[in-house]
């Protein structure tokens, strides 16, 4: 990739402390301009990654390119880029002029430029008004625009946000989503963002990476990634699915097999590629892609009974028992038939709602 | 890093002061061998060596008793009552400390306040007098009045962590008051009554001003001899074996009592 | 009420307040005492005051005083502020010999100190004297400087640091602009802490003179053993005063610390720092 197009590019990247391995031999590219998002549960090694290229961690081995530059070994304060963090870290002697200023002071930049620049940030973050508040009379809301115009303001190569969003409650969360995503078309920097929330990321990304005890799993589109998951980890990661073991029995064209699935009997499954002949997978079927009807069950579905229906508003997660498969999950929306607890039921998928995954190792 | 020069000259400060001190005493040793020892044997050293333990000793127990009640007391109070009071506590601790041992001569005396308080409850007859100064009982008076905040504020702040709704617990199964200090506030404020302990323990051993004002120059503690064999004597050599005497009693001590602090339970 | 709860206790705990409070009554009234025996109240007078304020010996021994404490708190500060940033960043081990450092300074009887420190600028022919003295309460004041520090930086939110080195700033920038006024409210408790204890200094100060002018605790000392008179007193308030005045200085800057001010003017100020 040439350096016009990447903004930041890992290459064999390593982090251990000690015995322990945080990030193992990682190579990831993120383009410029994009919303790139890395998810993963805690502990997988994602805060450890955006904080090496912050520079706040020197890698074991590998490379980081930020702009093209190789800044490997080059200090937090020489990089171009700026971070988000997840505590705000607002400086508490400070007012949030001050505050957002703080980078262009320690550039020198001229004081007529510095104000313009401000004032700027602080519009972009819908703060006009609270120039010359304290963090500490802030919301934790505001005090997370400060955070965000305090880095923007130095119009950085690429933006790190280290779960920016973790500590604020959920509508607040949803609205500031939306904030980040408009701000992001408006100021046209790499965003690079870092959660545990996978439904956060999807929402307001253009491509994510799933990560996993140091390894990068999958890197894709949002819809990619819950499509047509690489891993057994990632369809478990990035949503609620169900899990059928089966055996792939032959290949049936691009990406589409025929695979035997117990308890379900011979289907045709869409899959990643390259599975063998015998291969063991497990075969992945979201909740909303579960179809349930009342009349028994037909050649290829699946005869359950309902444990219990859950309302929540919007929709209805419905747990299945079936004597052949186990435990299912089903999500349906309000207005469906209603099914009740205790009723026998057929469950069937349709052949492209299926996808095959290795079975994990 | 430019922040460890200057913590390494203090480490050598302080690591040499102790190293001089062992030099001194072992280059003059070579002549002089276990004569400073011997002469330390002699009973009139080892009267105020025994002195200085005894009232180590005791007044440590004492500041622990007065300490004990007065810091659960003021556990047990509101959180402004204990503001105040931890302020009534720590303001005399603040004030001059020759003044405050001092002031004790003024109290202490025959014919002072203390001996008038007497004669008037009818204590004493007309003729006799306290005879408290300038005794070993003025110099623990002293010792026990100087370190006392130092022995309350530890334990105030062990026991201050205890949720108060643990003594309504105790009173719900059934303690009476004195089985729910027994059980429930001692054992919690150990880790404060040791940790107070080496505060006022150590210290007092080698104390120097308190003695000399309160003995007299007739009471003499550890600390004095010391003092007076580097100003007056001029034997530094026996004032350095005195020293480190005193320094090994104390590391024993303070070994001992460490190991009850950190198990809680003495080490088997 | 607790006091219900527990008359014993209450009872107690007010005779040792009392006990607490007492001398310094006694220093205080008898320093209005115009009989010099001290053995009878004979009449309030102010005579000793002004006996105190006009003796040569006390003001001597009051500006030698003055400047040991001023010089050794601010060495006390360098030591302990330079010590605490270090122990911040430093592995276990090292941090173990530090705490003991800092623990034995505090622990270890003053005589044991003094006498060793003698001992070693004795044998560097280091001569005695007001330096002598300084350096020697630098020593040990600054162990009490660093237990205030250390408390203070252990409350720091580390991220600071670093948001600042995101944002351009070198270390020592970052320390400038954004830990040492974090820090500033506990390194003037520590300061004051160090002036405090030095001022009342006796056993170093006594060893490390040599036959340069005494610190006043040392006239005190003088005073008390040759003659008693209420002058005595008189001092005594006079540097009861002092201490508690500035040690109630320290509480107030360091309780208020976190209460941040509001006011645009101070927020202006420090935008003329960081200019």
């Amino acid at each position: 990739m040439s350096s016009t197009t990447t903004a930041i590019t890992l290459d064999a990247v390593s982090k251990s402390f000690g015995e322990l391995v945080a990030v193992r031999e990682l190579d990831l590219d993120v383009r410029r301009g994009e919303f790139f998002s890395i998810i993963g549960p805690s502990g997988c090694g994602k805060t450890t990654t955006l904080r090496m290229v912050a520079g706040f961690e020197d890698p074991t081995s590998g490379t980081i390119l930020v702009g093209g530059r190789d800044v490997t070994r080059i200090r937090p304060y020489h990089r171009s880029v700026n971070t988000v963090f997840q505590s705000y870290a607002l400086f508490p002697h400070l007012d949030v002029w001050e505050n957002v200023a703080f980078g262009l002071r320690e550039a020198r930049r001229p004081r007529a430029e510095i104000a313009t620049r401000v004032q700027e940030a602080i519009k972009l973050v819908q703060l006009e008004g609270r120039e010359h508040s304290r963090p500490s009379q802030l919301s934790g809301g505001q005090q997370q625009r400060v955070a965000l115009a305090r880095a923007i303001v130095n119009r950085p190569d690429v933006l790190l946000l280290d779960e920016p969003l973790g500590a604020l409650d959920l509508k607040l969360r949803a609205e500031l989503q939306t904030q980040l995503k408009d701000l992001h078309r408006a100021v046209g920097i790499t965003f690079c963002y870092v959660t545990h929330d996978q439904g956060e990321a999807f929402s307001m990304s253009d491509r994510v990476a799933v990560m996993n005890a140091g390894v990068l799993e999958q890197v894709g589109a949002p819809e990619e990634v819950y499509r047509r998951p690489q891993t057994g980890f990632v369809a478990d990661f990035v949503g609620a699915s169900n899990r059928l073991r089966g055996r792939i029995l032959a290949a049936d064209g691009e990406g589409r097999y025929r695979a035997s699935i117990d308890g379900v009997g011979e289907r045709r499954v869409s899959g990643a590629g390259g599975l063998a002949q015998g291969a063991a997978v497990v075969v992945v079927v979201r909740p909303e892609d579960l179809e349930l009807s009342v009349t028994p069950a037909e050649p290829g579905g699946i005869a359950a009974t309902v444990v219990d229906v859950a309302f929540l508003g919007a929709q209805r997660t419905v747990r299945l028992e079936s004597p052949a498969v186990g435990a299912l999950v089903a999500s349906t929306s309000g207005g469906a038939r209603s099914v009740e607890r205790g009723s026998a039921v057929g469950v069937t998928f349709r052949d492209e709602h299926s996808w095959a995954v290795p079975v994990a190792v | 890093m430019t922040l460890a020069c200057f913590v390494i000259p203090l480490g050598l400060i302080f690591v040499y002061s102790f190293g001089s001190e062992n030099l001194i005493n072992f280059n003059v040793e070579f002549g002089w061998t276990t004569a400073n020892y011997r002469a330390f044997g002699s009973s009139l050293y080892l009267d105020t060596l025994l002195r200085s333990v005894v009232l180590s000793v005791g007044t440590t127990l004492a500041c622990a008793v007065l300490g004990l009640t007065l810091a659960y007391f003021i556990s047990r109070q509101g959180p402004r009552t204990q503001r105040l009071l931890l302020a009534a506590v720590i303001i005399p601790f603040w004030t001059s400390f020759i003044v405050r041992t001092y002031s004790w001569v003024d109290v202490l005396q025959n014919d002072g306040p203390l001996d008038n308080l007497a004669h008037t409850l009818g204590i004493l007859g007309p003729s006799s007098h306290i005879n408290l100064l300038y005794t070993p009982w003025s110099i623990g008076i002293g010792i026990v009045y100087s370190y006392l905040p130092l022995m309350i504020l530890p334990i105030y702040v062990s026991l201050e962590r205890i949720d108060p709704a643990i003594y309504n617990a105790g009173a719900d199964l059934g303690a009476t008051p004195w089985r729910q200090f027994r059980r429930i506030v001692l054992p919690l404020a150990r880790p404060g009554l040791i940790a107070g302990s080496i505060i006022v323990g150590v210290p007092a051993m080698g104390e120097y001003v308190i003695p000399e004002i309160l003995g007299g120059g007739k009471t003499l503690m550890v600390g004095n001899i010391i003092a007076n064999q580097f100003q007056e004597t001029g034997n530094y050599p026996f004032g350095a074996a005195l020293s480190v005497t005193l320094m090994a009693l104390l590391l024993i001590v303070l070994f001992v009592l460490r190991r009850y602090q950190v198990t809680g339970e003495p080490a088997t | 009420m607790n006091i219900r709860r527990h008359p014993i206790g209450a009872v107690l705990s007010a005779l040792v307040i009392a006990f607490l409070w007492l001398p310094l009554v006694v220093v205080f009234i008898g320093s209005f005492d115009t009989n010099s025996l001290l053995t009878s109240w004979t009449g309030a007078t102010g005579h000793w005051y002004s006996q105190a304020v006009n003796d040569p010996n006390v003001r001597a021994g009051f500006e030698t005083t003055l400047v040991i404490a001023v010089l050794s708190s601010l060495l006390s500060l360098a030591i302990a502020l330079t010590g605490a940033l270090w122990w911040r960043r430093a592995p276990g081990r090292a941090r173990l010999i530090y705490d003991g450092l800092v623990y034995s300074r505090i622990v270890v009887p003053e005589v044991v100190f003094a006498s060793a420190l003698f001992f070693l600028f004795l044998k560097l022919h280091f001569t005695l004297g007001l330096p002598a003295i300084v350096i020697g309460h630098a020593v040990l004041n600054s162990a009490y400087a660093t237990l205030i520090l250390q408390a203070r930086l252990i409350g720091l939110d580390p991220a600071l640091e670093e948001a600042a080195a995101d944002l351009g700033a070198t270390p020592w920038r970052a320390f400038r602009r954004v830990t040492l006024i974090a820090l500033m409210p506990a390194i003037i408790a520590a300061g004051l802490l160090a002036f405090t204890f030095s001022l009342d200094d006796v056993v170093t100060s006594y060893f490390l003179q040599g036959t340069s002018q005494s610190p006043l605790p040392i006239v005190l000392l003088g005073m008390i053993r040759f003659r008693i008179t209420p002058e005595i007193n008189a001092v005594g308030v006079f540097v009861m005063l002092l201490t508690v005045a500035l040690l109630s200085l320290a509480v107030t800057v360091l309780s208020t610390a976190g209460r941040l001010g509001r006011s645009s003017r101070r927020s202006r100020l420090v935008s003329l720092y960081e200019r």
